[in-house]
């Protein structure tokens, strides 16, 4: 019995819950501690990185990782330490309030400066990124801070701007971005407005999802089938129920 | 079960411990039960329903039609099948009825007495339960979407008012008088609450994405506003500074103790709030479904640990555990869409009403009986049909036998 988690003994809990969630057909997810690493890495690597020509680092968009495990606090407060760490990066994606794209550090410097070769914008990003606060937990940054913090000018904060390394979120201030992810975005909502298209023409707007992941795709369709799937389940577009034959996804009308 | 009672006997816990064991149990196995039954009085759906704080045996219910319903709670009949009856109602048929539909009913804190209502009317009354006649009249410019008394104030009478103006207005019960005015919201008023910790705190929720706490003593605005990104001002774009929701605000509620604030929006998501920091603890629950363009009747449950919420979403409630936010149950039952729930916290039951005009109980399930029991009641059973519960058995002697 883990004497941490509960006031009261497992043994009141277990009558119910045992009759409510019994789990039918395969258990996709193990129930041991969460690694929220490792799920990462494991999402990491759905990105297609041929599509874009290497130029873009690998993103998970945090909402997937809800869809692997169940308790989004858990996950928000670990991914909140990864981030305190300095070992993660987390971006407004700019299409939705609540989506945010996330990066390994490491990586997000690299592919910046394997991107800026050659180009005259190259030393301002270059000290852009050494001045980043690492562990760096912002997502924005207003013109107050960029000049006196961090010592910018004003044509400095030009060429990052043109470089892609900030967007501009309003007068003044500007989003942390990724640079290139324009493609990313487009690409994003599009497959994911395919995918859900794939679930609501479906008979009874539900389909099971190995067969979701076996359908041919369009060529709408540019990242890998499951990565638009823990993105739609993540986001409670559709609700994940298990069933004896497997588990089954069924289109959310809001 | 055996290892809490013996424990509790020995002294090594603390009674408290097996009280709120037994309550959470009951409460993760609610369930709607066959036996239980609200009167179906309402013709049109159901907008609020509250119990009395001092006895917990009456339930008033407000519907969409104006009617306004009182149900006797308790069962002192000897069966297990039991219906709520209702008492008495303030039909379509009464002089002093409202004319569109009750928004918020709410029984007066201290005794059964008295109860005030709030409408689509523009008009709040106070009622006498004896004769069902208002002993008051409040009339204002705009729909009233919601008002409360606090629970447990002693020096003052207030009934704060959320109505379509963006003032908040304080009502005096004593005197009448309606010149208390609370200024600071720019749209209308969804949603009010006073503290059941402090008799002067108060929280406001309204259409323009904001919550604000108040010291209804003090002259100056509000306390604070509640900020759902804690201040951090690069994470939202601009216009979302300083708002508790990307939506509007249509549903508030204190915890238990008054520590908590739970506040829903149409942005669907459902935040917890430090009640004296104003500090969003950042507790995610998901997705929680509000489509609702009036206030959002949710409740909390009282005495458990930990404490369920419990939120009705389209045409069922919702149960989220209060502190992790994974969702424990679903209670589907009703027909339509689910307006308002709340929680018995005696016996640990919620009553939920909607549009489909019913108002469902939910009862946890009682223990299923051992085998020895059952045999015996089984032989009792066919000898007297009338006492299913030993404890409802006259084992009263006179002391001269």
């Amino acid at each position: 019995m883990n004497r941490k988690r509960a006031l009261i003994s497992d043994a009141f809990k277990v009558k119910k819950i045992r009759n409510e969630t019994q789990k039918f057909g395969a258990v996709s997810e193990g129930d041991g501690p969460t690694d929220i690493r490792s799920t990462l890495e494991t999402l990491m690597k759905l990105f297609p990185r041929k599509l874009f020509n290497d130029t873009l680092p690998q993103i998970v968009v945090k909402h997937q990782l809800y869809s692997i495990h169940n308790d989004k606090t858990l996950v928000d407060k670990e991914l909140n330490k990864l981030r305190e760490q300095g070992e993660l990066l987390m971006f407004q994606l700019g299409f939705d309030a609540d989506a945010f794209g996330l990066v390994f550090a490491s990586d997000y410097k690299a592919k910046v400066l394997a991107g800026e070769d050659g180009r005259t914008t190259r030393a301002t990003v270059e000290k852009f990124l050494e001045k980043l606060p690492s562990p760096c937990t912002e997502l924005s940054f207003s013109k107050d801070k960029m000049l006196r913090e961090l010592h910018f000018t004003d044509s400095e904060i030009t060429q990052l701007v043109k470089s892609g390394v900030l967007t501009v979120r309003d007068a003044g201030s500007w989003w942390l971005s990724i640079p290139n992810s324009g493609k990313f975005t487009k690409y994003f909502i599009q497959g994911r407005k395919a995918v859900l298209g794939m679930v609501k023409k479906s008979k009874y707007s539900e389909v099971l999802k190995t067969e979701l992941e076996e359908r041919r795709t369009t060529s709408l369709v540019k990242f890998h089938m499951k990565y638009h799937i823990h993105d739609i389940v993540g986001a409670e577009m559709v609700e994940s129920i298990s069933t004896t034959s497997g588990t089954l996804l069924r289109f959310v009308d809001s | 079960m055996l290892g809490f009672l013996t424990a509790r006997q020995a002294g090594v816990d603390d009674p408290l411990r097996l009280r709120r064991a037994e309550s959470t149990r009951r409460v993760l196995s609610l369930k709607l039960n066959p036996d239980r039954d609200v009167d179906r009085v309402h013709g049109n759906g159901i907008n609020t329903i509250d119990i009395d704080a001092v006895e917990g045996r009456y339930m008033l219910s407000g519907g969409a039609d104006g009617v306004i319903v009182i149900y006797d709670l308790e069962n002192y009949s000897r069966k297990q099948q039991y219906s709520c009856k209702a008492v008495c109602t303030v039909g379509r048929s009464s002089r002093y009825v409202h004319k569109f539909s009750v928004e918020t009913v709410q029984w007066y804190p201290y005794d059964t007495g008295m109860f005030v209502s709030s409408s689509f009317d523009k008009t709040m009354k106070v009622w006498d339960s004896e004769t069902l006649k208002p002993a008051e009249v409040f009339e204002f410019e705009g729909n009233v979407y919601s008002h409360h008394l606090s629970p447990i104030a002693r020096k003052h009478s207030l009934i704060a008012v959320g109505t379509k103006d963006p003032k908040i207005q304080l009502c005096d019960l004593k005197s009448g008088s309606r010149i208390h005015v609370l200024q600071g919201h720019r749209s209308e008023i969804l949603s009010v609450r006073w503290s059941p910790r402090y008799d002067h705190i108060l929280a406001t929720a309204s259409a323009d994405s904001k919550v604000k706490v108040w010291d209804v003593r003090q002259a100056s605005g509000s306390l604070f506003t509640l900020d759902q990104h804690n201040g951090d001002k690069s994470k939202a774009s601009s216009e979302a500074v300083n708002t508790a929701h990307n939506g509007r605000v249509n549903g508030l509620c204190f915890t238990g103790d008054g520590l908590y604030l739970l506040t829903t929006g149409t942005d669907d998501r459902m935040r917890l709030w430090n009640s004296a920091t104003g500090e969003n603890t950042l507790v995610n629950y998901g997705k929680v479904c509000n489509e609702s363009r009036k206030r959002l009747q949710f409740t909390v449950s009282r005495g458990c640990s930990p404490e369920f919420v419990f939120v009705p979403c389209g045409s069922s409630v919702a149960v989220y555990a209060l502190h992790t936010g994974e969702l424990v149950t679903t209670l589907r039952g009703h027909y339509n869409n689910v307006d308002c729930c709340e929680f018995h916290p005696d016996y640990q039951e919620l009553y939920s009403g909607g549009k489909d005009c019913n108002i469902l109980a939910w009862v946890p399930v009682p223990r299923a009986s051992d085998v020895e029991e059952e045999s015996k009641s089984a032989n009792q059973a066919a000898a007297d049909q009338s006492s299913v519960n030993p404890a409802f058995q006259d084992a009263w002697s006179s002391d001269e036998d």
